[in-house]
């Protein structure tokens, strides 16, 4: 049972319309696993965890999360949207944005007993992403960084399984970027199962189980050496790539050896 | 045993409408403050204007054409865009139509051109029984549906994208927030004013956002500051001799100055701020 994937796509396409954003992709997630969710923009990305959330119809293939189908697993999923999608100017302190989501799919008010309940996953939740000390600072005076830490405790509250990443580094600085991964590698090791979404995969290089990689409408998963290589990324985008590794880093860059123009930097 | 100005019927009448429309308007304005729809409350009170005077000139109940108008632009509105910023024109559009017809009303129906600017300003002193039925029913039902709607609301209000994510029809309880407001609206209009309904519904709560990060805390607040600045307004109307709504919109906006001073400083200062 531990070993059982908690999502198993086989030849998946989907899209909000009649055309799909993707199509042929499979891949599998294990419990507790990092996965790096890389491709340009428009490529796809959060189309792909609207799929898994159940949001996006499947129009081909055959997709399992945790056994069953995905509208019916998410309240075991938990969605961080970007920081920079929330209003700006809130009034907020960081506590209460993170207890709005305890039981918010209830209806009617909290119960007063339940009270104690609530703090204690909270604390948890701030302590877990190392923000405890955001607790009552107001939203309106928090970084992206802090912001997008916040998100994260919030997805926390309801105890997810898997918890999807959508772009959390993007406009951040890279000491922020650097205090994000680490928050999310220390998820995947309590147990918590990663996708990050990142059009950049050298800040997660180190971190990640997988990579799955998606452009040109279709995706790959695997081991980071056979995803981001020349033969593999030249067929995904449909024409000569070419990957160069420099200090532990690595740059796609597009085209002939002449000619290389970078990518998704 | 009861001060002077409780001893006539219209004042009792004044005061227990005010109450009532002080508490649920302010608590519904509160979400509305939290969710940015200020622009969205002050049309639909506007429009309910259209609607008073449509029934008016029909011969009908102004309350009923009130909360049909305004029900059904907060129908249109929900309909209307998923974001705010594409929502801003549209809720513009049909705050334009519904004055347009409004006009339209007032001019057919001229022989009370009172009757407008009772609705416009509101006329507390005029609220009758009937009416006060009507506004304590009305006030039930959008508080209990405030109540029912109370954790999904928060959570799609601060988190809309993730609310969504966890299965909830943010897109239903966004339709049903704005009937709320509406219903609140309608009944909040004859008596503080189509124009000044702001008072009631956006002042305390932002006053009280100001003062509190916290929603149980701010949400208490509001009520009381909500309170205060309608009841305040009412007495010091009757003992000014001055137009209630006239003294609710100043307390209002007398609180909403003082929360932006306590909390930010001198406009001076955040300029010097922002240019360093």
């Amino acid at each position: 049972m531990a070993d059982e994937p908690l999502i198993h796509a086989r030849d998946i396409a989907a899209g909000k319309g009649s055309a799909s954003v993707f199509e042929a992709l499979s891949f599998t997630i294990a419990p507790g696993s990092f996965t790096a969710l890389v491709g340009p923009n428009g490529a796809g990305k959060t189309s792909l965890f609207e799929t898994l959330l159940g949001l996006v119809p499947l129009h081909a293939g055959t997709l399992a999360v945790m056994g069953d189908k995905p509208r019916r697993a998410r309240r075991h999923i938990a969605y961080v949207p970007q920081a920079s999608r929330l209003l700006h100017d809130d009034a907020l302190i960081g506590r209460e944005f993170v207890s709005a989501a305890y039981q918010a799919h209830r209806w009617g008010m909290p119960l007063p007993n339940r009270r104690r309940q609530r703090s204690r996953v909270v604390d948890a939740a701030l302590e877990t992403v190392d923000a405890s000390d955001l607790a009552r600072r107001r939203l309106s005076t928090l970084s992206g960084g802090q912001r997008q830490r916040l998100l994260i405790a919030q997805a926390l509250v309801n105890d997810p399984h898997l918890i999807l990443l959508d772009e959390p580094l993007s406009q951040l600085d890279p000491a922020a970027r650097d205090r994000i991964v680490s928050v999310a590698d220390a998820l995947a090791r309590r147990g918590i199962a990663v996708i990050f979404s990142t059009h950049d995969i050298n800040p997660v290089l180190q971190v990640c189980d997988q990579v799955l990689y998606l452009a040109g409408g279709r995706g790959r998963a695997g081991r980071v050496d056979e995803i981001i290589c020349d033969s593999t990324l030249s067929e995904l985008y449909g024409t000569s790539m070419r990957v160069i590794s420099e200090g532990g880093r690595r740059f796609v860059f597009e085209g002939s050896q002449r000619r290389l123009r970078a990518v998704g930097q | 045993m009861l001060p002077e100005f409780l001893r006539y019927d219209f004042m009792q009448n004044a005061f227990l409408a005010t109450t009532v429309i002080a508490l649920m308007g302010s608590l519904v304005g509160y979400f509305v403050v939290l969710r940015r729809q200020a622009f969205g409350s002050h049309a639909l009170s506007n429009i309910g204007f259209a609607g008073a005077a449509g029934a008016s000139l029909i011969g009908a109940e102004p309350m009923v054409g009130l909360l049909v108008f305004v029900l059904g632009a907060a129908l249109l509105m929900a309909w209307s865009g998923r974001n705010v910023g594409e929502r801003d024109v549209s809720v513009g559009m049909i705050l334009m139509f519904s004055l347009g017809l409004g006009a339209l009303f007032i001019n057919l129906y001229s022989a009370n051109a009172n009757a407008a600017i009772g609705i416009l300003f509101g006329s507390v002193f005029g609220i009758d029984a009937s009416q006060i039925r009507w506004i304590t029913i009305t006030s039930l039902v959008v508080l209990a549906g405030l109540i029912a709607l109370f954790r999904p609301l928060r959570f799609s209000s601060l988190n809309p994208d993730a609310a969504r994510a966890k299965g909830i029809p943010v897109s239903l309880i966004d339709t049903l927030f704005l009937l709320l407001l509406g219903a609140a609206s309608a009944i909040a209009v004859p008596v503080i004013g189509a124009l000044l309904s702001f008072a009631i519904f956006i002042g305390p709560a932002s006053a009280a956002q100001a003062w509190s990060g916290r929603v149980g805390i701010g949400l208490a607040l509001t009520a009381l500051l909500a309170l205060g600045e309608a009841l305040g307004g009412l007495v010091i109307s009757y003992y000014a001799n001055l137009p209630a709504s006239s003294c609710i919109a100043a307390l209002s906006f007398g609180l909403y100055a003082l929360s932006r001073l306590t909390r930010y400083g001198l406009p001076i200062s955040s300029l010097s701020r922002s240019s360093g």
